[in-house]
């Protein structure tokens, strides 16, 4: 417990050393606010681009709110996935790669609170960066574009996150599997749109998949409904969280440096 | 129809703006090496807004791990 | 004396390369052990599982305290390895005392400690700057400290000086002769002088095999051999004179190069006289000629090249 206190927190200060825990949430706060405003002005960029011939008008349907934070999280799927997986892909690798962990590992040190240490800050850091965006998400949106109903976008919100933690752990395990940041990157982001496609095709096979988390908040939001695999989906993702972990954790005992 | 624009709205979005060119040039400024040249990256940060300033912190920094 | 380290038949085999074969050796407590080779013999990979960080494919490694073999080495031994790296943000001293508090130190000892061997590796100003701006000196003095904070029982460092300058590598030695004082310390290395300098134990590996080990006494008596050293004028009857001198029945191994000879000889009285008697009746002119034992260099060196 106290060397996971110690890897903890020495985790925490690279992160704020590295400017991680300024530049991450403050691009997902950029994130979540631009879709709302975006979309309020629509009307006004397309009408000042100008090359509409005359007396034409568009008819816009104006959103729902649900639909505006539905959208902001699709932004999170893609580029707020991005941003996580290039932030985090070094974390085991980088250390194994440069060579500190011999040092470090021939120390006795327990792999296990090693590990969770760097599950924990990186759940720390998500968390943080998601709820940050998404709240400045509701709050432009409810300024702009309208009301939400506050108990659906909670549970949207709380299902992304655990997609967001799922994304984390993939980047994790492929950090403690491979060597070439690159390969982490590609490894992690391609496991994460498989499953979310996959989810797509076969939905009666997926259900659970935590593939099907981002549909699961998309259909809370927009109708109310889809909960019933949710919580086989929950559970599964959780799961599924726990296997990276103990994974990368034997990874991490087997292989402690690249000799 | 002529819609003011909300500039207490937009104005916070700019303050982000601004705080991450401010401390992605701090960084750099401090940074002993960087991958590709410096002044590279000074016209990334200040031109690319919010992707340049990302783009030094995932990529240009070396000593993060 | 005591075996604090007792090592059986260690082998390490990556893929179909067998890089270390079957080295048995044991340190004794309180003493100072150099793993002596060429490079590519296999010494950082037998120092790497030593330390723990590699699995051996066979054979196994002891830990003795107290005279019984512990579970955990890890606690008892400090590690330095060949190339230290730092994490480049942290400060010299932050960095001492989070390894300090890994390996066991309440956060206080652990400041007091990082405190005295900052101090002690002379790195008492530089412990608040960022190890990322430290010269290479200052790394290994700085990773020498990281091994230490913890008093280990067995110092084990890979290389420790072989990548630094002359005045770098005057200030670890120094610093190491200081330490065996109180630790047993094991060292690979592939500098004989530096082995020669501050140990009492030798272990000189070759092609992932033990070539040869004891006492640094003990191998200076059993394997010197008596050497007459040769050196003539460049006048070509001395030429023919020294290219021939390796046939005689006296000279067991000869090593002749331009006008230097060396020859390894059985009695180097009666060897001389010969060598002198035949020279005069081919006129031939010294200029110099030096009778005396082989040195650990020799014998390095013909350990390598064999």
């Amino acid at each position: 417990m106290r060397q996971f206190g110690l890897f903890f927190r020495k985790e925490m200060l690279e992160m704020g050393r590295s400017y991680k825990w300024l530049w991450v949430p403050l691009v997902f706060l950029m994130l979540g606010v631009m879709q709302p405003i975006v979309t309020r002005f629509m009307p006004e960029i397309l009408k000042s681009a100008g090359n509409m011939p005359k007396g034409m008008t568009i008819t816009m349907e104006p959103p729902s709110g649900a639909e505006v934070m539905a959208q902001t999280l699709g932004q999170y799927n893609s580029v707020g996935l991005l941003i996580l997986v290039l932030s985090l892909m070094t974390m085991i690798s980088g250390e194994r790669q440069s060579g500190v962990s011999q040092m470090i590992f021939s120390k006795p040190v327990s792999f296990v609170s090693y590990t969770a240490a760097k599950w924990m800050s990186m759940f720390s850091l998500i968390t943080v960066s998601f709820v940050l965006g998404y709240a400045g998400a509701w709050y432009y949106t409810v300024q702009m574009i309208g009301s939400v109903d506050t108990g659906a976008a909670l549970t949207a919100g709380g299902f992304y996150l655990l997609w967001m933690w799922f994304g984390g752990s993939l980047t994790l395990l492929a950090s403690s599997l491979l060597n070439p940041a690159a390969g982490i990157a590609f490894v992690s982001l391609g496991m994460a749109l498989m499953l979310t496609m996959a989810s797509g095709w076969f939905p009666r096979y997926l259900a659970w998949s935590p593939g099907s988390l981002p549909q699961i908040y998309v259909n809370g939001l927009l109708e109310g409904q889809g909960m019933t695999e949710a919580a086989g989906a929950l559970i599964i993702s959780m799961l599924c969280i726990l296997a990276c972990f103990a994974a990368a954790t034997y990874r991490v005992k087997l292989v402690k440096s690249k000799i | 129809m002529n819609t003011d624009i909300p500039w207490n709205l937009l104005a916070p979005l700019i303050f982000i703006q601004l705080i991450l060119s401010v401390v992605g040039l701090i960084s750099l400024y401090k940074a002993e090496s960087t991958r590709g040249p410096k002044w590279l990256w000074v016209i990334i940060i200040l031109c690319g807004s919010l992707l340049g300033s990302v783009a030094y912190f995932v990529v240009g920094r070396k000593d993060v791990s | 004396m005591t075996p604090l380290l007792q090592v059986e038949g260690l082998t390490k085999r990556f893929k179909e390369r067998t890089v270390v074969n079957g080295i048995s050796f044991s340190v004794a407590e309180g003493s100072c052990a150099a793993l002596l080779g060429p490079n590519g013999a296999g010494k950082t990979t037998t120092i790497s599982m030593l330390a723990g960080l590699l699995q051996p494919t066979k054979g196994s490694i002891q830990l003795l305290h107290g005279g019984r073999p512990v579970q955990d080495h890890r606690p008892y031994i400090g590690y330095l390895p060949q190339m230290p790296v730092f994490y480049p943000w942290m400060s010299g001293k932050e960095f001492l005392s989070y390894t300090g508090e890994l390996a066991g130190l309440t956060t206080r000892e652990a400041a007091l400690k990082t405190g005295e061997w900052l101090e002690a590796v002379g790195l008492g100003n530089e412990g608040k700057r960022k190890i990322g701006g430290y010269s290479g000196g200052m790394k290994q003095r700085l990773g020498l400290a990281q091994a230490l904070i913890h008093r280990p029982k067995l110092l084990i460092l890979d290389e420790p000086v072989s990548a630094l300058d002359p005045a770098g590598r005057k200030d670890v030695l120094s610093l190491l002769r200081r330490i065996r004082r109180e630790t047993t310390v094991l060292f690979s290395t592939h500098v004989l002088h530096d082995a020669e300098e501050i140990c009492d134990e030798i272990l000189m590996i070759k092609a992932g095999e033990i070539a040869l080990q004891g006492s640094l006494e003990h191998i200076r008596k059993e394997y010197s051999e008596p050497v007459i050293r040769l050196e003539v004028g460049g006048e070509k009857a001395s030429g023919e004179w020294l290219a021939s001198v390796g046939s005689k029945a006296f000279v067991l191994q000869a090593e002749i190069a331009g006008t230097r000879a060396e020859l390894t000889v059985a009695d180097v009285e009666q060897a001389s006289q010969d060598l002198m008697k035949d020279a005069v009746a081919h006129h031939v002119f010294f200029r110099k000629f030096e009778s005396g034992q082989s040195t650990l260099e020799d014998l390095f060196m013909k350990v390598v090249q064999a």
